[in-house]
């Protein structure tokens, strides 16, 4: 069939790219939005390439594959650091991260100007149970009440409403593990009425999450503290990013991203809380809810604790933090405004940390704790998995703040593995190491 | 007759309707560069590369949706688009439909809205889809009342509820001095009822795209063209009613239209861009406990002001 000119027109377009994150797979989503080609979109159906990042468990594949054929043709996927599956005998490996958009520009085009096929449908396209066939409208329940069409409740009047009283029917579905709000991985089981959660099961973990190399140095030997510093700010940008794109807006976060990028001992955040404070971030977006009790706040540690009024910070036990006048800061509120709050002033504290620190080249001196921007980190005791939280703390709040408040917790677990990212060293980085 | 009472109304409102759903797909894309958004390639071209990558894309469907409502949702708010931009007035003969209740029948294209966004996302049987859809319509009200509100006040000076009569009433004065609430309190307004930037609560990034979260292929290039339209519409009633509409030294018309068009269209995107999404919860507080009282304010200042004369 000829190339008609609308297809030649149509691949010249940004593209649209769906990220199915598995293990290690975030790091795509960085070096994505800075590509001036690549367009990352939140729902596969606007999406032309399926981009699979990091090893995908066993147990995840069916999820994939679901994902995977509700890519609209012309469609095709790409797996960067990850086996395709079997059955996709034409999908492209890839391995470089700096030649990821070059590769997804290259599919798109292809798929476009007819020189390479759709990805075949991996699933039936039937539904996963049968209609039920009984009761006057064949939803399986008597009368027009009830019954299970397709295996999926229907939305029912069943509950009371947990807020204001004012009942809705309530609407019960899964979702995860590739939604883009969540942390990658990780899925749940959700009743809402209306936009109000009014039940949530975590139902899959959140992959673990892994760390920038100089924190597992850090638990072996002495390391500089401008290198630890500035790495824990380049980790709390990176969830901050993550959180300015769950809020919509999209040229903050690609501020902070390019803050992290040119991090250095010198570099300072005022633009950034200078921005986040103007616009209003603290005031009008949705961030009322998620309030953590002091003992939910000591099961997620780190900056959540501390953001819930906990001052436990390994960093004051170590000598040369001494020196330099470290004392924890926090916040007292435990929302999710005091966690965005409590990062920010953590970035902030690490930079002024970072600029001393390399000044006066000082070493970390404890070894056996450290306090990871995740939470403290010791032979006894390491962040573990938090997200059975949500079940807690969820319910009761609106789907927009709901997702804040996921994206406001750092509740996976850590993982042996250090983190991954190809990037060069930053010219302090190199000072320092 | 013909030609002018049939044929030239439609070619002015499909002119305005694409070359408008066009300016703002170029502005907005302008806007964003300049924010720091990395994007390559001619800002003029993007809108037709996206255009023809959704008209070569399938169309999909979800399970067991309201396949006909689904596919018709679109359709319609392109027409309500269509139907706000017939009552624009490019200069004091050059209307489409110049009715006698033009404020009111806007007032209806913004109700009527609200049915159609949500049987956008309810039809889609889809749960994210249908979140949006239940905030649009839990929103729409609180943005409906202050429309109106503010509306009524453009009306009080003009003793007219026709739009050129509203126009005309400016001669002196533009409503955006002469009635300084008026016209912030309508962009929010705007902002709301098109559902875009801070106020998009319907097709947020949170819903995966909300109502729009399952449509791919010609119907979602059909549902963006609209809500661009609807976009020109509100500024083409925004300029009209508050910014002198086509008034103006040196130019004609028409042309002073186009210049106040794309000055409030600048400013919404611009808006769009730079405050991040209203919490729901936060928006309709401030509809009802901020905004609303404000546009009783600007409804009494017009009055009096009328009365006043």
């Amino acid at each position: 069939m000829a190339v008609s000119w609308l297809h030649r027109l149509a691949g010249l377009t940004p593209v649209p790219v769906f990220p199915a994150l598995g293990m290690g797979g975030d790091v795509v989503l960085r070096r994505l939005a800075q590509a001036t080609n690549i367009e990352l979109v939140g729902s596969p159906r606007h999406a032309s390439v399926l981009l699979v990042a990091g090893g995908v468990q066993p147990d995840l594949l069916e999820a994939l594959r679901r994902v995977h054929d509700q890519l609209p043709w012309p469609s095709s996927s790409l797996w960067f650091r990850c086996e395709p599956l079997p059955e996709l005998e034409d999908a492209t490996r890839i391995d470089d991260i700096e030649a990821l958009p070059g590769a997804l520009a290259a599919i798109h085009r292809e798929l476009l100007l007819q020189r390479r096929g759709s990805s075949p449908r991996l699933l039936p396209d039937n539904p996963p149970n049968p209609w039920e066939g009984l009761g006057d409208d064949g939803h399986g329940g008597e009368g027009m009440m009830g019954g299970v069409p397709y295996g999926r409740p229907m939305a029912m009047n069943m509950h009371d409403d947990i807020r204001d009283g004012l009942t809705l029917d309530s609407l019960t579905f899964r979702i995860g593990p590739f939604f883009p709000a969540f942390p990658p991985g990780m899925s749940a089981e959700v009743t809402v009425q209306g936009d109000l959660v009014q039940s949530w099961t975590t139902q899959s973990l959140p992959h673990l999450v892994a760390l920038d190399p100089v924190f597992h140095d850090a638990r072996q030997r002495s390391v500089p503290i401008a290198r630890l510093e500035l790495a824990r700010v380049r980790y709390h940008l990176h969830r901050l990013f993550h959180g300015l794109r769950l809020a919509g807006w999209e040229s903050a976060a690609l501020h902070v991203l390019h803050l992290a990028m040119r991090l250095t001992s010198d570099s300072r955040a005022d633009a950034l809380r200078r921005r986040l404070e103007r616009y209003g971030f603290f005031y009008l977006a949705a961030l009322d809810g998620g309030v953590l009790e002091v003992e939910q706040a000591r099961r997620v540690g780190g900056p959540a604790s501390r953001a819930a009024g906990l001052d436990d910070d390994l960093r004051s036990e170590d000598a040369n933090y001494q020196r330099l006048g470290f004392s924890p800061v926090f916040h007292n509120a435990g929302d999710t405004r005091a966690r965005w709050q409590q990062i920010l002033a953590e970035i902030e504290q690490s930079l002024q940390l970072a600029k001393q620190a390399a000044r006066e080249d000082l070493h970390t001196q404890n070894s056996v704790a450290i306090e990871t921007p995740r939470g403290p980190w010791s032979d006894e005791r390491c962040p573990t998995d938090a997200s059975r939280l949500l079940d807690e703390i969820i319910p009761g709040l609106e789907w927009d703040s709901a997702l804040a408040t996921i994206a406001s917790l750092d509740i996976a677990a850590l993982s042996d593995w250090p983190l991954v990212e190809d990037k060069p060293l930053t010219r302090s980085e190199e000072r320092s190491s | 007759m013909i030609l002018n009472e049939m044929v030239l109304p439609i070619i002015v409102v499909l002119a305005v309707l694409v070359g408008g759903a066009y300016s703002v797909a170029v502005m907005d894309r302008v806007i964003a560069t300049r924010l720091g958004a990395p994007r390559a390639g001619n800002p003029w071209l993007s809108p037709l590369t996206r255009g023809a990558w959704l008209l070569v894309q399938q169309a999909n469907v979800t399970e067991a949706p309201d396949g006909r409502a689904w596919r018709l949702a679109p359709a319609l708010y392109l027409a309500l688009a269509a139907t706000g931009l017939a009552l624009v007035p490019w200069s004091e003969t050059l209307v489409a439909t110049d009715l006698a209740t033009s404020v009111v029948l806007w007032g209806s294209v913004e109700a009527l809205a609200t049915v159609v966004i949500f049987l956008h996302g309810w039809s889609a049987n889809a749960p994210l889809a249908l979140i949006g859809a239940y905030r649009y319509v839990a929103l729409g009200l609180s943005y409906l009342l202050i429309s109106m509100f503010v509306l009524i006040g453009v009306a009080l000076p003009a003793e007219s509820l026709q739009l050129t009569q509203v126009v005309m009433s400016q001669e002196g004065l533009w409503n955006v001095v002469r009635q300084p609430l008026g016209l912030p309190l309508f962009l929010v307004v705007g902002l709301g009822m098109t559902f875009w930037g801070p106020l998009n609560l319907a097709d947020s990034t949170d819903l995966a795209g909300g109502t729009a979260s399952e449509v791919s292929g010609p119907p979602r290039l059909v549902w963006d063209v609209a809500r661009a339209a609807m976009l020109v519409a509100f500024s083409g009633i925004a300029a009209s009613a508050f910014l002198g509409g086509w008034l103006g030294p040196w130019l004609s018309g028409p042309l002073w239209m186009v210049v106040k068009m794309l000055a409030v269209l600048a400013v919404l995107l611009w808006l769009g861009r730079v405050v991040p999404r209203v919490a729901p919860e936060r928006c309709v507080t401030g509809m009802w406990v901020v905004l609303l009282p404000l546009a009783f304010v600007d409804l009494i200042w017009a009055g009096v002001a009328a009365l006043w004369q």
